[in-house]
C-alpha cells in the first residue's frame, strides 16, 4: 500500500482514466477494493484521489472528512470548487472510504475531529482544484488547437472565444497528459465561492429522509443484534442463561461478545425483546463500589495533593503574597454523555476471507482496522463504507459497536447490524470526564492578573481514547503491546507528565506573567473520551468565571478587565472588544442581565454575551451574542450554524447536563433524566464573524466553551449569586 | 395480519401487534427516513402522521393503527417534489447532522396543516417534543415561520378509513 505525500507541493504527478483506459500513478487502484474507498466511473478522468470528471461532465468529489453535521461536505467541496472553477452545487459529493490518501493532514491518520477539517485541508484541496483545472486547460488547448492563454473557465466549462465547452469534453486528452503541479491559486479577491453563503449541499437529502446513516443500511439477509451490556463499565460476563431468549420469536442465536451477550434475530424489535430476557452474572470491577459522593470526596482530597505541573511561568507564590486582592475558589463539572441523536450502530458482513463494514464514524480507517483485527483479515480485504453520522461530538471515535457487529457476523455467518439503545448510549458509552478545579489568583494595583494557579482533579482523557483507537489504527499490534502502551500512558499521565487534553485552556488566553497549572489524577475507571471541545468544555467555565470574579474584585468592567489582560493575544482581545461594543448597545429588559465570557480553542477565538433572567427560580437564557474570529470564513452561514449549535450544545451542559455514579452505574438512562435543550428553551443567537485574511481555523467546537461561563456571569449580574458548579443551579 | 394505509397505499404486515410502528415501517417496509432516537417517545425522531396528527411511533404499537392512515417523511415530499416545509428547510439550511430532521419536519408539517400562521410560542409548544442535539432550533423556527400560510390545511374528512 503506497502512501502519498499530499502536501501542497507534492501532489500526484500523473492523470489517468478508468473503465478500460489508462490508469497511471493512481495509488488507490491496487490497494482497496472498488466501491469502498473510491468508485471509478467509466471513462472518467481521475487526476487524483479526490476528484473525478466524467465525459458527460459529472464532477465528483470524494470528501475525505466525515460529515457529522458540521458542514464538512459543503465546506471541503467549496475548497476544491473555488480553484477548479465549478459551482459547489454542481458537484456530486461522495463520502470517501478508508484509504491512506484520505488522512487528515493534521493527524496523519484518517480521523475527523478537533475542529481541524477546513484548517487541515484548506491549501491541499484548493491545490487539487487548481491543478485539475490546469490539466483541463492543457487538454482543451490541445483539442481546440488554440493557445492555452486564450482560454478561461466558468463553472465547469472552458471558454474559448464565444464558445463554452464542458470540462468533460477534454477528459480523454487530459488523461494522457501529466497533471500540472504547484499551479498558482486564486487570490482572495478572485473568490467566487469561498466567503459566500449558499445552502448546504446535504440539505435536500437531510430534509427528505433520503440521507443514509449507519442505522439505515440494510443488506440482503441482514440480521439484527441487540446486546445486553454490563451496568457497570468494565464488568465481564461470568455466566449467562439464554434459555428464555432463545425461544423468543425470530431469534436466530444468542452470542457472547466482548461487551456482553447479544440476541440475534431476524428483526430489530425481536432482538431487542429477546436481549432483555438474557440473565447475566457480571463480575464486579473496582468501579462498582464508587458512587457520586465518594467520587466528590476523592476529588476534594485530591485538591490537597501537590499535583504534577503542566505549565509554569514566573513566581506564583510571591505574586500571590504580594497581590492586592485574591480569590481561592472551586469549580465543578460533571461526567457527561455525548448523546448524539443516532445511537451507535454498525453493519458488518464477514465471509470468505473478506469483509464489508458500514457505519458512520469519525475514523473509517480505524473501522477497517478493527474489523481486520477481530476477523483476522488483511486490511485490504476489508471495505469500510462510510455513511452520514447522526451526530458525533467525539463519540463516534470510539467504536465498540464495530467490534460487536464483527463478532456477531462471524458467529452467524451473516451480515449483522448492531444497534445500541438510547439507554446503552447514556449509560454504557464513553464520557466527558468530571473535574474539580481550584483557582487561586490575585490582581495587582493596576488590575492585572498577577498570580494564577489552577489545580485540576479528575481522570485523564487520552489513555482510554488511545486504548480504543490503537487496535483500529494498528490492527496487527498484539493485545499485549496495546495493553503495554495504554498502561504506559496511564502511568505516564499519573505521575510523570500531564495529559494536555485534560487541562487545555487554563492558561493559554491571558497574559498571566505568573502562573502554575497543576494536575492530580483521580480516575475511578469510568471510560473517558473527547467530548465536543474536550478539556475546554470545563476549563473555560472555571477560567472565565474566575476572571469575572477578579474583575468584580478589581471593581472593573468585565470587558475592559479582560482587554487589559490580553495584551499578548490580539485576536482574542479583538473579539472581546467587539463583543463589548455590541454589549453596550444591548438593552436588556428589566429583570434581565448580561454576562460575557471569551475563550480561544482550536485556533479560533470566540466571545459570547448571554442575556438571562430568573423565572420561577429557573435560569432563562433569552439571547446570545457570539463574536468569532476563525480566519477566512469559507461558508459564513455554516460558521453561523456551528456557533448556534455550539451554543445550544453548551447550554444543555450549562443548564441540564448532569450524570452521577451509583455503585459504579451511571444513574441517568434516557432523555427524561438526561435532558437535552429543547425548542422552548432555545435562545436567539446573533453571530458576528470577524473579517479576516488569516488561514481558516476551527468552527465545530470553539463556540461551546464560552457559553456556560457567559450564562453564569450573567446570573451573577442578575442575582449576585456566583454559580461555580455545573450544571448551573440557583441556591 | 394488520392492515393500514401507508403513504396513500393500503398495506398489511404480519409483525406482532405490539411491535412499535417505527420498526414495522423501518424493518418490514424498508422506509428508513423515520429515525430511532430514544424508544420512549421523548425525542420525536420517529414522528409520523397518523390520520394527520403527529405521533411518536417508537411507542405506538402497530396494532393500534389498524385501518388508519400513516404518512412518513417519504410520503410528505421527495427531492424532486418537496413539500413547502421541506423546501423551507433546504432554503434555510436547517439540517446539520440531519438525523432528527424527518421528525422535526413531520411535527412542523402537522402544526402548519392545522394552524396556518402559528405564533412563536405556538411553534415552541408544538416543537418542544422534538430534540435536535446539533441545536438547529433557531433555524427550525425560522423555517417554520417563513413558510406559514403556504401549507395546505388538514381536512379530517380526507382521511379514508381502511377496512381490514
Amino acid at each position: 500500500m503506497s502512501t502519498l505525500n499530499y502536501s501542497r507541493r507534492g501532489f500526484l504527478r500523473a492523470a489517468g482514466v478508468t473503465g478500460g483506459g489508462l490508469v497511471v500513478g493512481f495509488s488507490l487502484s491496487g490497494c482497496s477494493a472498488p466501491g469502498a474507498a473510491f468508485d471509478p466511473k467509466a471513462g472518467a478522468l481521475v487526476p487524483n484521489s479526490f476528484v473525478q470528471i466524467t465525459p458527460d461532465n459529472q464532477i465528483l468529489f470524494y470528501c475525505p472528512r466525515d460529515e457529522m453535521g458540521q458542514g464538512v461536505t459543503t465546506g471541503l467541496t467549496t475548497l476544491v470548487a473555488e480553484d477548479l472553477d465549478v459551482d459547489p452545487a454542481a458537484f456530486t459529493v461522495e463520502l470517501a472510504g478508508a484509504h491512506p490518501d484520505y488522512v487528515n493532514p493534521d493527524f496523519g491518520a484518517q480521523g475527523t475531529g478537533g475542529s481541524t477539517s477546513i484548517k487541515a485541508h484548506y491549501w491541499q484541496l484548493r491545490q487539487v482544484g487548481a491543478d485539475t483545472r490546469a490539466l483541463i486547460l492543457d487538454a482543451a488547448a490541445q483539442d481546440l488547437g488554440v493557445a492555452r492563454n486564450s482560454l478561461s473557465t466558468d463553472n465547469g466549462h472552458v471558454i474559448s472565444g464565444g464558445e463554452r465547452h464542458p470540462y468533460g469534453k477534454f477528459v480523454a486528452t487530459a488523461a494522457s497528459l501529466e497533471v500540472p503541479v504547484e499551479t498558482p491559486l486564486k487570490a482572495a479577491s478572485e473568490f467566487n465561492y469561498i466567503g459566500t453563503d449558499f445552502t448546504r449541499l446535504d440539505g435536500v437529502s437531510k430534509s427528505t429522509g433520503t440521507a443514509i446513516y449507519g442505522i439505515d443500511v440494510d443488506v440482503p439477509g441482514m440480521l439484527h443484534g441487540v446486546i445486553q451490556r454490563s451496568p457497570v463499565a468494565g464488568a465481564m460476563v461470568e455466566s449467562f442463561d439464554a434459555s428464555a431468549a432463545r425461544n423468543m420469536p425470530g431469534v436466530i442465536d444468542v452470542v457472547q461478545v466482548a461487551t456482553g451477550v447479544a440476541a440475534v434475530a431476524e428483526k430489530y424489535w425481536q432482538a431487542k425483546q429477546a436481549a432483555a430476557q438474557i440473565k447475566i452474572q457480571w463480575s464486579t470491577p473496582p468501579l462498582a463500589s464508587v458512587s457520586h459522593a465518594q467520587m466528590l470526596e476523592d476529588y476534594k482530597a485530591g485538591l490537597a495533593e501537590e499535583g504534577e505541573s503542566a505549565a509554569s511561568q514566573g513566581d506564583v507564590a510571591t505574586a500571590l503574597a504580594s497581590a492586592t486582592k485574591t480569590i481561592d475558589t472551586q469549580y465543578f463539572a460533571p461526567y457527561l454523555a455525548h448523546a448524539p441523536m443516532e445511537p451507535m450502530n454498525a453493519v458488518v458482513h464477514v465471509r470468505d476471507g473478506e469483509a464489508d463494514v458500514w457505519t458512520g464514524s469519525q475514523g473509517p480507517g480505524a473501522v477497517q482496522g478493527l474489523v481486520a483485527r477481530f476477523a483476522d483479515l488483511e486490511m485490504e480485504n476489508v471495505r469500510s463504507h462510510q455513511t452520514y453520522l447522526g451526530g458525533a461530538f467525539g463519540r463516534r471515535a470510539t467504536l465498540h459497536h464495530v467490534i460487536e457487529a464483527t463478532q456477531l457476523s462471524m458467529a452467524t455467518n451473516k451480515p449483522v447490524q448492531v444497534l445500541w439503545s438510547r439507554e446503552d448510549d447514556t449509560k454504557s458509552g464513553v464520557f466527558r470526564p468530571a473535574s474539580l478545579m481550584n483557582i487561586k489568583a490575585g490582581i495587582d494595583d493596576n488590575g492585572k492578573v498577577s498570580a494564577w494557579q489552577v489545580k485540576r482533579v479528575g481522570g485523564n482523557i487520552t489513555p482510554e481514547t488511545l486504548k480504543n483507537a490503537l487496535p483500529g489504527f494498528f490492527p496487527g499490534l498484539p493485545n499485549g503491546v496495546i495493553d503495554w502502551v495504554v498502561g504506559m500512558s496511564n502511568s505516564a499521565f499519573d505521575g510523570w507528565v500531564v495529559d494536555y487534553s485534560s487541562i487545555e485552556g487554563f492558561s493559554e488566553d491571558y497574559d498571566l506573567p505568573n502562573h502554575d497549572i497543576l494536575h492530580v489524577t483521580k480516575d475511578h475507571g469510568l471510560p473517558l473520551t473527547f467530548w465536543r471541545s474536550v478539556g475546554h468544555s470545563y476549563t473555560a467555565f472555571a477560567k472565565e468565571t474566575a476572571m469575572d470574579e477578579l474583575a468584580a474584585l478589581a471593581e472593573q468592567d468585565p470587558v475592559q478587565f479582560r482587554i487589559d489582560n490580553l495584551e499578548n493575544n490580539p485576536r482574542l482581545r479583538n473579539v472581546v472588544k467587539v463583543a463589548g461594543e455590541h454589549m453596550q448597545k444591548m438593552q436588556p429588559a428589566p429583570g434581565r442581565a448580561l454576562g460575557l465570557a471569551a475563550h480561544g480553542s482550536f485556533n479560533s477565538y470566540v466571545a459570547e454575551v448571554a442575556e438571562v433572567s430568573i423565572e420561577k427560580g429557573q435560569i432563562k437564557v433569552h439571547s446570545v451574542l457570539c463574536v468569532v474570529d476563525c480566519g477566512v470564513a469559507i461558508n459564513p452561514d455554516i460558521v453561523k450554524a456551528q456557533m448556534e449549535g455550539s451554543v445550544m450544545y453548551g447550554l444543555t451542559a450549562a443548564l441540564h447536563g448532569h450524570m452521577e455514579l451509583d455503585n459504579g452505574e451511571i444513574k441517568q438512562s434516557n432523555f427524561h433524566d438526561y435532558p437535552i435543550l429543547r425548542m422552548n428553551e432555545a435562545p436567539r443567537v446573533d453571530v458576528v464573524i470577524i473579517e479576516s485574511q488569516e488561514d481558516p481555523t476551527g468552527v465545530g467546537e470553539p463556540g461551546l466553551p464560552p457559553i456556560a461561563p457567559a450564562v453564569a456571569n450573567a446570573v451573577y449580574h442578575a442575582t449576585g449569586q456566583r454559580l461555580r458548579d455545573l450544571p448551573l443551579k440557583l441556591a | 395480519m394488520i392492515e393500514f394505509e401507508l403513504n396513500g397505499e393500503r398495506v398489511r404486515t404480519d409483525d406482532a401487534p405490539d411491535t412499535p410502528l417505527l420498526w414495522v415501517i423501518r424493518d418490514s417496509f424498508k422506509l428508513k427516513g423515520s429515525k430511532y432516537g430514544c424508544g420512549a417517545g421523548l425525542c420525536g425522531a420517529c414522528t409520523m402522521h397518523v390520520d394527520g396528527q403527529a405521533a411518536r411511533t417508537c411507542v405506538l404499537p402497530v396494532g393500534a393503527v389498524v385501518g388508519k392512515s400513516i404518512t412518513t417523511i417519504e410520503g410528505l415530499g421527495t427531492p424532486d417534489d418537496l413539500h413547502p416545509v421541506q423546501k423551507s428547510w433546504v432554503e434555510n439550511s436547517v439540517p446539520q447532522c440531519g438525523y432528527c430532521q424527518s421528525g422535526q419536519i413531520m411535527s412542523a408539517a402537522a402544526l402548519l396543516a392545522t394552524n396556518a400562521n402559528p405564533s412563536e410560542s405556538e411553534v415552541d409548544a408544538a416543537m418542544a417534543g422534538n430534540i435536535c442535539r446539533c441545536g438547529c432550533y433557531p433555524r427550525i423556527k425560522e423555517a417554520i415561520l417563513a413558510v406559514a400560510g403556504e401549507v395546505q390545511q388538514f381536512d379530517p374528512a380526507s382521511t379514508q378509513e381502511v377496512t381490514s
